[in-house]
């Protein structure tokens, strides 16, 4: 009984960031910036879910293969971020106009 | 009303959203995203109806292989011009 | 991040920027056999012309005829989903309850579709190989035929992918890639036990070698899978496919033992051909999706 309210506030906690992401995703109105909020979904959001199924379930086979996808997901996720923002900061022609961090990071 | 059932209509209308979404969207990289959000969608209604066979099929090769070729098609033909965010 | 040193990288993102040299390397003038003016010639005789005309009446007519003959025998067919139809009384049954002891499969879907409906999917099989074969007809870069204007976009590309190359991306490519290979191996092996088989494992094996060509570049993924590797690893596997089930058929139709063992129903080397037949489709899958994304993006294996 423990376990299943722990395990549905942690659910309930990856819904809330999942649901967060969405919004700043449609919020936001440049692609770094959505970015930004789009990756909690995969890495932050992912993790509580499962996390929440690990506690209603307990640990057997099933759980391990959740963790599985857990650290597949935390390795591809945030390499498709860096390579999104890779993309972006090359092909934007007035990538300085939109952040001042570049500048910084050029002089460097 | 179970809340199995509510689930599946959900996993439905947001389905014929992709579909028809997908048919009018103005750019082709925007059409060829929501046609894999539209392959997402079929994976999980196959797993309800007891089929994983075609889950796994449909996963590999509607939202994946099938998106890259499509990209690098508008890459090819020179399409990707409008995506600019500009 | 020097803006100029990618500027070739934003030139191919935005397309049409390439300069056009209009120079050809290598010329092949072949003389077309029928030129347009003979053409016109045959077309402005009477004898010709009446040929045309009635050409065109007898196409209807066949047309007509056709489209008439299926619609008869569409009305005739028995109603959709009547419990009296040949569809669905004695042959689903037939599957679901002696499945199991006479194909030794325990997945009831791969006994189906790789024993009692081998044909089928050889079939499917060959269209994937047509499919790969036409695609290359229609793309496939004639290196003897090629104009300067191609060879010089080519070249820039290569160096467009030697430049951009990411080494976070090739450092994570190394370790995610063998987990998939792993992946898709154990599905194909496990296809006449647990849900999947030769399509849904070739497919996902297919995703690895693409994931791989895009991020180690042209050269790295030549070294070992070349256009003969295709090619051998595509007509074998179809070739395999053929005799093994036209053995099995043949022995079948007339009667005869296969001398096929069956195995025990659940062990992982059981159910006859179903293991070796899957390893077939699975291998041919995996080539063709790599063919296609190869064959799109640079118009060679």
């Amino acid at each position: 009984m423990v376990r299943d309210i722990i395990g549905l506030v942690l659910i309930g906690l990856g819904m809330f960031m999942i649901l967060t992401a969405i919004v700043g995703v449609f919020k936001f109105r440049y692609v770094l910036n959505r970015m930004h909020a789009s990756a909690l979904c995969d890495t932050l959001g992912l993790l509580l879910v499962i996390a929440g199924l690990i506690v209603i379930l307990g640990i057997n086979a099933q759980s391990l293969k959740m963790m599985l996808i857990t650290v597949f997901m935390w390795l591809a996720s945030p390499v498709m971020s860096h390579l999104i923002a890779r993309a972006e900061v090359m092909t934007h022609a007035h990538i300085k106009d939109e952040c001042e961090e570049i500048n910084q990071c050029q002089s460097k | 009303m179970p809340i199995q059932v509510i689930f599946e209509f959900l996993l439905i209308i947001s389905l014929i959203i992709c579909a028809v979404f997908a048919l009018t969207s103005k750019r082709l990289l925007a059409a060829v995203v929501i046609y894999m959000a539209y392959s997402l969608v079929m994976t999980v209604i196959w797993v309800l109806l007891q089929s994983p066979d075609l889950a796994i099929t449909e996963a590999a090769v509607g939202a994946g292989v099938t998106g890259i070729l499509f990209a690098v098609t508008l890459k090819k033909i020179h399409a990707l011009k409008g995506t600019k965010d500009e | 991040m020097a803006s100029k040193k990618h500027s070739r990288f934003i030139d191919w993102v935005n397309g049409d920027t390439a300069e056009k040299v209009h120079e050809y390397k290598f010329i092949q003038k072949t003389v077309p056999p029928h030129s347009e003016q003979a053409h016109d010639e045959v077309i402005s005789t009477r004898k010709a012309r009446l040929f045309n005309i009635s050409y065109e009446i007898s196409a209807v007519l066949v047309c007509v005829i056709l489209v008439a003959v299926l619609l008869f025998t569409v009305f005739n067919l028995p109603l959709f989903g009547s419990a009296g139809n040949p569809a669905s009384n004695e042959v689903a049954e037939r599957y679901l309850e002696k499945g199991l002891e006479e194909t030794g499969a325990v997945n009831a879907v791969a006994g189906m579709i790789l024993d009692y409906r081998a044909f089928d999917t050889f079939g499917e099989s060959s269209v994937l190989f047509i499919a790969v074969g036409c695609v290359m007809i229609l793309l496939m870069r004639d290196k003897n035929n090629i104009s300067a204007t191609e060879d010089s976009l080519e070249e820039n590309e290569r160096l467009i992918e030697i430049e951009t190359n990411d080494p976070i991306l090739q450092k994570i490519v190394l370790l995610i890639v063998p987990c998939i290979f792993l992946f898709g191996i154990y599905v194909i092996l496990n296809g006449h036990l647990s849900p999947g088989g030769g399509f849904s494992g070739g497919a996902i094996m297919g995703a690895g070698l693409i994931l791989f060509a895009v991020s180690f570049g042209i050269d790295a993924m030549q070294s070992f899978f070349s256009i003969k590797t295709f090619k051998a690893i595509t007509t074998t596997a179809l070739m395999c496919y053929a005799t093994l089930k036209a053995y099995s058929f043949f022995m079948g139709a007339n009667g005869l033992e296969t001398g096929i063992p069956l195995g025990t129903p659940g062990a992982i080397l059981s159910s006859g051909l179903i293991l070796v037949l899957d390893i077939c489709v699975g291998l041919i899958v995996a080539c063709t999706m790599y063919g296609f994304y190869s064959l799109f993006a640079r118009g060679d294996i």
